[in-house]
C-alpha cells in the first residue's frame, strides 16, 4: 500500500555546500540518499514530495561537517500479507517464479501456482496450462496476493500465490 | 411469495451462529443470572413470525428491556440480517403504523393505540431482510469453508526447503539468495546442495519426526473440523439450495409496507379475526402479516415427502427438522389433539413422524419402534395431562383458603418443580414455547387457570412455558 507520509532525518551536509544554494543541496542531496532506499518499518520511499521544515545545523567538532534535521513528506509504498499486487515477472525456475511490482521483489513457489501449470524448461523457462492457453514466463505480468513480508531493517521481500480466484496472468507478452 | 422456507432459513442460521452471541458487555461478570446467551435465537424466531415490527412492541411481547433488545438489534443489523428504520413521529405517525397493523380489523378503531402517544418520540422499526439473509449466509459457509481447505491445502503456507547434505533449513522468504543463474533450483548456501520441498517425501523423512508429527495431528485436525462443519452445517445448506430458487419475500421500507397493508385493509377485510390491535398489543399476534393473508405455507421438503405429506398433513403440522431429536418432538397442534389421537390408533401420527425423520432414519423397524413409542407416549401425556388437571384443581383451592397471606414463594415453587417434571419428558419445551398462542387458542380454560395458580407472574419465559405445557 502506498502512504504519504513525514518522516525526519538528520542531513550531515560538507561546508563547501554552504553559500546562495545550501538549501537547495541539502534537499538535492536528501532526494539523493533517501529515495529508493526501504526501511522496515515504513517500507521503500517512492518520490520525495516536499520539506516541512528545516532544523538549525550543529557544527560537528573537528570537521566542520553540520548536521541539519530535516522534516520531509514523501510517498512510500510498504507491502503487507494479503495484498493484491500486479507484478512483472523477472525469472522462471523449477522450484516458481519471481516478480517484481516497483520495488518489491516477489517469489511465488511451485505449489503456489495452480496446479494444471506445468513448469516447462528451455531457453524460455514457463509455466503452462495442458491447453497451453496460459502462460507465465519472463516478463509476463501477473496479479498475485501476498501471502508473507519478510521484514529486515533495509529490505522488504515477499512471497505470493497466483492460486485463488482472480488470480494469474493478466497479460501474456507473447500475445501482446 | 412464501416465507416458510426463509423462516427456517433464518431459524436454523440463528442456531447455528447466533446461538452463543450475549448483549452482554465483556466486562460485566457473567453470572449466571445476566447470562442471556440463546437470547438471540428468540429474537429472531420471534422476527420470522413478524414483519415490519416497532421495537418497543417487540420488546414487549418478548418481554424484555428495550435497550437490551436495542442492542441486540443493533448487532443484528450489523450482521446484515435485519433492517431497522427510524423516524420521529407524532401520535399520528405512530397511528399509521398500528392502523397498518391492524389493518384489515375494523378502521375506525385503530386510533386507539396511537392515541397513548401524543408526543414527537423517535420510533425504531425493524424488520428481516430475506434477501441479503440468504448472501449473508451463503457467503460465511463459503468463507468458513475457504479458510479450512485452504489451510488443509497448505495453500497461504510458505513453503520450506531442506537441504539433503547439511539439513538446514530454509523458507520461500530466503528464495532470493538460494537461486543461481546456472539451473533452476535452489542451493544451499553451506554446501551448495540441491534443495528439496519440504512436502516432498524424501524431506518428509528427512526432517526431524517431531515436527512431522506434529503437522499431520494438525492436518487432522484441520480435516476432521472440515467434516464436522460440513456435518453439522449440513441442514443450513440443504435449506439454503431449497430456498435458492424461490422469490425471496420482500417487505419494502417500512412506507411503503405501511400504505400497501393499507391498500391491503381497504381492498377485503376478510380475514380480519386474527388481527385484532388489542390482541397484538398485548401478545403473540405481534404484527400479525395484514396483506398477505394467512401464512399457510406448505413447505417443499422433496418430491417424495410432498405426496406423502398431502395425505397425513390435514391435520398435523410439519415439525422443523431442528426440533427433532429423538423422533418425540410434537408440535402444539398435535398435543392439541392428543385425545383424539390416542383412540385412532396413532396411525395419521405416525405417518407424520416417520415422514420427518425420513431423511435421517429409513428402516421400517425403526419407524415401528417410533409408532409404539408415539402410542406409549400419548397416553402417558393423557395420564400426566388428568394428574396436572387435579393437582391445578387443589392448588387452587389451597391458593382461595389462604388468599390471606399469598404464600406465593410455596405455590411457585411448586409450579416450577411440576414444569422441571415435564421437561424431563420432552426436552424441546424451550424451542416451542414461543409460537405456542399463535396456532392453539381452545385451551382458554388452562391458561386462566393456570394465570390464577401463579401467585405472582414470575417473568419472562418460565411464564410463556408454563401456558404452554398446560395445553398438552
Ligand atoms: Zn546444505
Amino acid at each position: 500500500m502506498f502512504f504519504h507520509i513525514t518522516l525526519e532525518r538528520n542531513m550531515q551536509l560538507h561546508p563547501r555546500h554552504f553559500g546562495r544554494n545550501l538549501r537547495e543541496n541539502l534537499i538535492a542531496k536528501l532526494m539523493k540518499d533517501v529515495e529508493g532506499t526501504c526501511s522496515g518499518r515504513h517500507g521503500f520511499v517512492v518520490a520525495i514530495t516536499g520539506i516541512e521544515n528545516v532544523g538549525k545545523g550543529l557544527i560537528r567538532d573537528g570537521t566542520g561537517f553540520v548536521t541539519f534535521p530535516v522534516k520531509y513528506r514523501c510517498v512510500v509504498f510498504r507491502p503487507f500479507k494479503g495484498q493484491i499486487l500486479e507484478a512483472v515477472v523477472t525469472m522462471v525456475n523449477k522450484m516458481g517464479f519471481f516478480a517484481e511490482a516497483g520495488p518489491v521483489q516477489i517469489f511465488v513457489s511451485n505449489h503456489l501456482i495452480p496446479d494444471d501449470m506445468e513448469f516447462q524448461s528451455g531457453d524460455m523457462p514457463n509455466y503452462t496450462t495442458s491447453d497451453g492457453s496460459v502462460k507465465i514466463q519472463k516478463d509476463s505480468e501477473v496479479r498475485l496476493k501476498l501471502i508473507g513480508t519478510r521484514v529486515d531493517a533495509t529490505e522488504i521481500f515477499c512471497i505470493g500465490t497466483i492460486k485463488d480466484d482472480f488470480l494469474g496472468v493478466i497479460n501474456d507478452p507473447t500475445t501482446a | 411469495m412464501s416465507l416458510e422456507p426463509f423462516n427456517r432459513l433464518v431459524k436454523l442460521a440463528a442456531r447455528a451462529f447466533y446461538d452463543d452471541i450475549t448483549t452482554k458487555g465483556d466486562n460485566q461478570p457473567k453470572t449466571g443470572r445476566s447470562d442471556n446467551r440463546g437470547i438471540s435465537v428468540v429474537v429472531l424466531d420471534a422476527l420470522t413470525r413478524r414483519q415490519w415490527v416497532r421495537e418497543e412492541d417487540l420488546a414487549k411481547d418478548l418481554k424484555l428491556h428495550n435497550k437490551q433488545l436495542r442492542r441486540m438489534l443493533r448487532f443484528f443489523e450489523e450482521e446484515k440480517l435485519i433492517t431497522r428504520d427510524h423516524r420521529k413521529e407524532t401520535a399520528k405517525g405512530a397511528k399509521i403504523f398500528s392502523a397498518a397493523v391492524a389493518a384489515t380489523n375494523d378502521f375506525h378503531h385503530t386510533g386507539k393505540e396511537g392515541e397513548e402517544k401524543v408526543k414527537l418520540h423517535t420510533h425504531s422499526y425493524c424488520c428481516l431482510d430475506y434477501a441479503q439473509i440468504y448472501d449473508v449466509v451463503r457467503y460465511r459457509l463459503h468463507r468458513m469453508r475457504k479458510k479450512l481447505k485452504d489451510e488443509l491445502e497448505n495453500k497461504n503456507t510458505i513453503q520450506e526447503y531442506i537441504c539433503p547434505n547439511c539439513s538446514r533449513r530454509y523458507t520461500a522468504l530466503d528464495a532470493i539468495r538460494l537461486v543461481t543463474p546456472d539451473d533452476d533450483y535452489f542451493h544451499c548456501e553451506n554446501c551448495n546442495g540441491e534443495l528439496v520441498a519440504e512436502s516432498d517425501k524424501l524431506a518428509a523423512q528427512e526432517a526431524g519426526d517431531g515436527d512431522d508429527n506434529a503437522r499431520r495431528r494438525r492436518r487432522e485436525k484441520l480435516k476432521s473440523m472440515l467434516q464436522k462443519m460440513e456435518e453439522q452445517l449440513k441442514p443450513l445448506a440443504d435449506q439454503l439450495t431449497r430456498v435458492k430458487d424461490l422469490p425471496v419475500p420482500e417487505f419494502g421500507n417500512l412506507q411503503a409496507w405501511e400504505a400497501r397493508a393499507h391498500a391491503h385493509a381497504r381492498g377485503g377485510l376478510g380475514d380480519g379475526s386474527s388481527n385484532d390491535p388489542s390482541k397484538s398489543s398485548q401478545g403473540y399476534g405481534g404484527t400479525p402479516m395484514p396483506f398477505l393473508g394467512d401464512t399457510k405455507v406448505e413447505v417443499a421438503f422433496g418430491k417424495e415427502e410432498d405426496l406423502k405429506s398431502e395425505t397425513a398433513s390435514t391435520s398435523l403440522k410439519v415439525l422443523p427438522p431442528w426440533m427433532i431429536k429423538q423422533g418425540m418432538n410434537l408440535s402444539k397442534e398435535q398435543r392439541g389433539e392428543v385425545k383424539e389421537e390416542v383412540k385412532m390408533d396413532g396411525t395419521s401420527t405416525s405417518s407424520t413422524v416417520s415422514d420427518d425423520k425420513k431423511s435421517s432414519v429409513n428402516t421400517d423397524d425403526k419407524r415401528s419402534i417410533q409408532d409404539e413409542y408415539v402410542k406409549a407416549y400419548y397416553a402417558a401425556l393423557l395420564k400426566k395431562q388428568q394428574e396436572l388437571e387435579e393437582a391445578s384443581k387443589k392448588q387452587q383451592e389451597l391458593l382461595i383458603s389462604n388468599t390471606s397471606n399469598m404464600d406465593s414463594g410455596t405455590s411457585s415453587a411448586r409450579q416450577v418443580g411440576m414444569k422441571f417434571k415435564r421437561e424431563e419428558d420432552e426436552g424441546d419445551e424451550d424451542v416451542e414455547w414461543e409460537e405456542s398462542n399463535v396456532t392453539s387458542n381452545t385451551n382458554e380454560n388452562y391458561k386462566v387457570n393456570d394465570l390464577n395458580v401463579q401467585a405472582e407472574p414470575s417473568g419472562g419465559d418460565e411464564d410463556e412455558d408454563d401456558i404452554d405445557w398446560e395445553e398438552g
